[in-house]
């Protein structure tokens, strides 16, 4: 199953991104395809969150390019990255506590009518369908985001992503919070936005999750790309070795993309 | 709701009945009726009794006493010892007429805003006539009003009300009562020039908040001697605003741009006195002249001891003694004079031991 | 059983309010027995006309707390917008261009704030200190220190004026009033103003543009001051350019005192509202029960200090207020 046919949905070319004395990110270049899930996984501090801050315009790079389709950006800001249809569920989720839940899946996009009011009845309707869509238990709409549990916060930040609707949506350690039935739930609805052809970035920390559902893994190490591979051909003691660093090319060979230096 | 907010509740409540309660009942504390806080009995003085004479000349003939009218008294602001002085001899002068005050007054001298609500708050009670000394010649028109239409008399004593505006906004001044602020300003100018003799020198005027009646009287007053003399040589006027801080912050100023200053005369004491201090604090006080208005008690000592040169000064009990009966006779329907003036006297160092007893 | 906890969860978030009007009534009823002239339409008139130059600036002052920050500049722009429109008129312009000029002056403070919070990240505290120097510094230079007195008829109306039992500037606070509580609860600038507080990062993650909200808040906050400077200056006949001292102090207070949280991010106008009908029917109270000046400061010290006290208490474990468990 290689994908080197068909066009990526996003290629990511040559990023790079200091703080300071600090190298987060070293000549980071990678492919995304839609209709896969590609997982990114790395020790702490090997500048996963980075990369996706990037993607996702939250951040800007020193030096690299994203190229969408036929255009080539050396900068997104959060607004341009969503406007080409990159959505993202943040790790620290990105919600505002105090607001309600309706309000925080709207946040930014929020319907008008008359030109300046907020259309509540809509937003309410729109969030509450979606909530049922994805399954996501909460039973008021009112209720301050803050107030809610980690499991359904989550499913509020998700469902904000979704209705975006754009063509990659990029979660940051979706479950890393959750009990084995809510993990169960966002496995399930990852694999259902594969299956309708989005692009899907997921960083865990969870191999097994990782090689449940994932297509391709995308190793890091140190701020650079250790490795890309198919998930169907490696073993998880090898992404473990590539995780801490032992030399093991193996089947990530085959994958076709690797860096030597960092191995 | 939780115990706490409920506790919070209860307790917010309690302070507010206890507030309340508690100031209801002391709401006499300025009032002079028949009982409550007796007003220190004064001395009399025959420069007083002649100070007074003047004043009850232009009163004739006398109102009905003892009637027990109501009557609201306005001053400028409670944190200034002339208005406290001001505010005791309205209730010394009160009591012996025979009728009662309410002295208020606004929280800070020049918080005109406050002032003119305060007025307009008195002007929803019952008095019969009130007696009003304004910040500002403008901001207690729109309160002048209000009592015109409740049929409150309105006299004004001190700084003056402008009648323009007044009559502008449909509305009229019952009486008015005040002292020549230029001719203050004169007379202690007039001194200033006589100490500082023949050789003449630089002087120095601080004002008090300009615009206001008794500023730019005063300010004038000076000004036209200064100007006018030769050998004096006008080098600065300057805003004090009343406030002892601005006032001796000019002074050690002036001192910097004029070291040969010979005199300083200030709109009011509280601003001779800081003048004063900032220049026995720079040890410069010696050979000047430093000259003020109102001869409050702090003033009166200064002057004794030498501290202060001089005041202007006027019996603030024939004032405001003059001021009440003028009130009433406007309540009582009698025909008053166009503008009442209280006389004048110039203290000084020289005859301080005559002003003793002056109140 | 769940409309039971439902409708908990709105008094709680209303409680505060609630808690705030039931304080107004008790203090109302209490001063009405305590004195017969409390009660007529006269104090009343009173007490709503001086409460409206509170309402005025408040509003203005809520949005800036929602966000999360804070405007010490409003008491200096209220004199220098009083003072711009004086010195206008005075030099021959027509009142309607004065007052307009007057109230650019004020946007313009209101919009330098702004930029200075928003772009180059500065804390609103010490910025706003900053033009309160500033604003107050100008005000002074162009009138020399001296007031300016006396203005048209058709200029003083805007303070004096009538319009039936009520006046310009009791009809400009239900006006503003209306308007900040519409925007604040109904359209985007509202639940921007409320994102910034609640969450800045969020909303910037969504790709507003937060910076040019944040903009906006504070040049309202500037032009709600200004009008107030128009409405006292009209009251007073005067400019002065050392008005407005403490009124800064006075809308932080009335603002939470309403229940506005100062971390940003809930907030109510109509909190706002109340709090400043709280402080002017006490203000005249105290006058009308002849009680002193120096104990209105001190009554209304305590007043908001134990209203801080509540509001902090009860805003201690919700969402939002700084201390999530997540």
């Amino acid at each position: 199953m290689s994908n080197q046919s068909i066009k990526p949905t996003i290629e990511i070319a040559h990023l790079s991104k200091s703080f300071g004395n600090i190298e987060a990110l070293c000549d980071v270049s990678l492919e995304i395809y839609s209709g896969e899930i590609l997982a990114i996984v790395g020790d702490n501090g090997a500048g996963k969150s980075t990369l996706i801050k990037i993607l996702s315009g939250a951040l800007t790079a020193d030096q690299g390019q994203i190229i969408v389709g036929d255009k080539s950006y050396s900068s997104l800001s959060p607004g341009k990255a969503i406007g080409l249809g990159i959505s993202t569920v943040y790790q620290d989720l990105a919600l505002v506590d105090c607001r309600d839940v309706a309000s925080n899946i709207f946040l930014g996009w929020e319907p008008v009518y008359a030109g300046f009011f907020v259309d509540k009845r809509k937003m309410q309707k729109e969030a509450g369908k979606i909530l049922a869509d994805l399954q996501i238990n909460i039973p008021s709409l009112n209720t301050p985001v803050g107030l809610l549990s980690g499991g359904q916060r989550q499913g509020v930040a998700v469902a904000r992503a979704i209705l975006q609707g754009g063509k990659v949506i990029i979660f940051d350690e979706p479950t890393a919070a959750m009990g084995l039935q809510e993990s169960a739930k966002v496995i399930k609805l990852l694999l259902k936005l594969r299956e309708e052809g989005i692009a899907v970035i997921v960083i865990s920390h969870n191999l097994h999750q990782v090689f449940e559902i994932s297509d391709r893994i995308c190793v890091m190490r140190h701020g650079r790309v250790a490795a890309i591979c198919k998930t169907k051909e490696s073993l998880p003691s090898q992404i473990v070795e590539l995780i801490m660093g032992a030399p093991d090319k193996g089947a990530c060979v085959a994958a076709g993309v690797y860096s030597d230096e960092a191995i | 709701m939780t115990k706490n907010k409920r506790i919070l509740t209860i307790c917010l409540l309690i302070i507010f009945v206890l507030t309340l309660g508690g100031c209801g009942s002391n709401s006499n504390e300025s009032k002079v009726v028949n009982e409550g806080k007796e007003p220190a009995k004064q001395v009399s003085d025959p420069k007083v009794e002649e100070n007074e004479k003047i004043l009850m000349d232009q009163l004739q003939p006398m109102p009905e006493l003892k009637k027990g009218e109501k009557i609201g008294i306005l001053v400028i602001t409670l944190a200034n010892p002339y208005w406290v002085t001001l505010k005791e001899s309205y209730e010394r002068a009160a009591k012996e007429l025979g009728v009662n005050v309410e002295v208020m007054a606004a929280p800070n001298e020049g918080d005109t805003k406050s002032q003119l609500e305060t007025l307009q708050a008195m002007t929803a009670k019952d008095y019969q006539g009130l007696i009003i000394s304004p910040i500002e010649p403008y901001n207690l028109v729109p309160g002048v009003v209000s009592a015109n239409k409740k049929g409150i008399k309105v006299v004004n004593l001190g700084p003056g009300i402008n009648v323009d505006a007044v009559k502008e906004a449909g509305g009229k001044l019952d009486g008015r009562i005040t002292v020549d602020f230029a001719e203050q300003g004169q007379r202690a100018a007039e001194y200033i020039v006589e100490k500082i003799g023949k050789d003449g020198g630089k002087v120095a005027i601080i004002q008090g908040i300009p615009g206001a009646g008794q500023s730019e009287g005063r300010t004038s007053g000076a000004r036209k001697v200064f100007e006018n003399t030769p050998g004096i040589e006008l080098v600065s006027i300057q805003p004090g605003n009343w406030d002892r801080n601005t006032a001796y912050n000019i002074t050690t100023n002036l001192l910097q741009a004029h070291p040969d200053i010979k005199g300083i005369f200030c709109c009011n004491d509280v601003m001779a006195l800081a003048a004063a201090d900032a220049l026995v604090a720079a040890g410069k006080r010696e050979g000047r002249i430093i000259f003020g208005v109102d001869f409050i008690d702090e003033a009166k000592e200064a002057i004794g001891t030498g501290k202060l040169d001089g005041s202007i000064a006027y019996s603030m009990d024939a004032y405001a003694k003059a001021g009440i009966i003028l009130c009433l006779k406007t309540i009582q329907g009698m025909e008053v004079p166009k503008q009442v003036n209280s006389p004048l006297a110039v203290v000084t160092r020289e005859n301080i031991q005559e002003y003793k007893n002056w109140h | 059983m769940k409309q039971f906890n439902r409708f908990l969860l709105i008094w709680d978030q209303k409680f505060s309010q609630i808690l705030l009007g039931l304080v107004l009534f008790t203090t109302v009823f209490l001063l009405s027995l305590a004195s017969p002239f409390f009660m007529t339409w006269d104090n009343w008139r009173n007490i709503l006309d001086q409460s409206a130059l509170q309402v005025i600036i408040a509003v203005g002052m809520t949005f800036v707390i929602c966000t999360g920050g804070i405007d010490l500049s409003v008491g200096s722009v209220t004199a220098l917008s009083g003072v711009c429109m004086a010195a206008a008129m005075h030099a021959g312009v027509s009142v309607e261009m004065a007052v307009f000029g007057g109230i650019v002056a004020g946007a313009f403070v209101g919009m330098s704030n702004g930029l200075l919070v928003s772009r180059l990240n500065l804390n609103p505290f010490i910025v706003t200190l900053g033009t309160m120097a500033v604003a107050r510094g100008v005000a002074l230079i162009i009138t020399k220190g001296i007031p300016i007195y006396g203005f048209s008829r058709e200029f003083t109306w805007w303070g004096n004026g009538h319009i039936g039992p009520l006046n310009p500037p009791m009809l400009t606070a239900v006006f503003i009033a209306l308007l900040g509580a519409l925007v604040l609860n109904k359209t985007k600038l509202g639940y921007y103003t409320l994102a910034l507080g609640g969450n800045e990062e969020a909303l910037r993650r969504s790709g507003v543009a937060y910076k040019l909200y944040k903009l906006i808040v504070y040049t309202i906050c500037g032009i709600t001051a200004a009008i107030g400077g128009l409405v006292v200056t009209a009251r007073l006949n005067t400019a002065e350019p050392l008005a407005g001292s403490m009124f800064e102090l006075d809308a932080i207070a009335a603002v939470v005192l309403g229940g506005t949280d100062m971390k940003g991010g809930r907030g109510s106008i109509t909190g706002t509202v109340t709090a400043c009908l709280l402080l002017g029917v006490l203000r005249n109270g105290l006058t009308i029960l002849s009680i002193p000046s120096y104990y209105q400061q001190l009554a209304i010290g305590v007043i908001i200090l134990v209203a801080i006290i509540i509001s902090e208490l009860r805003l201690k474990n919700a969402p939002g207020h700084g201390n999530i468990i997540h």
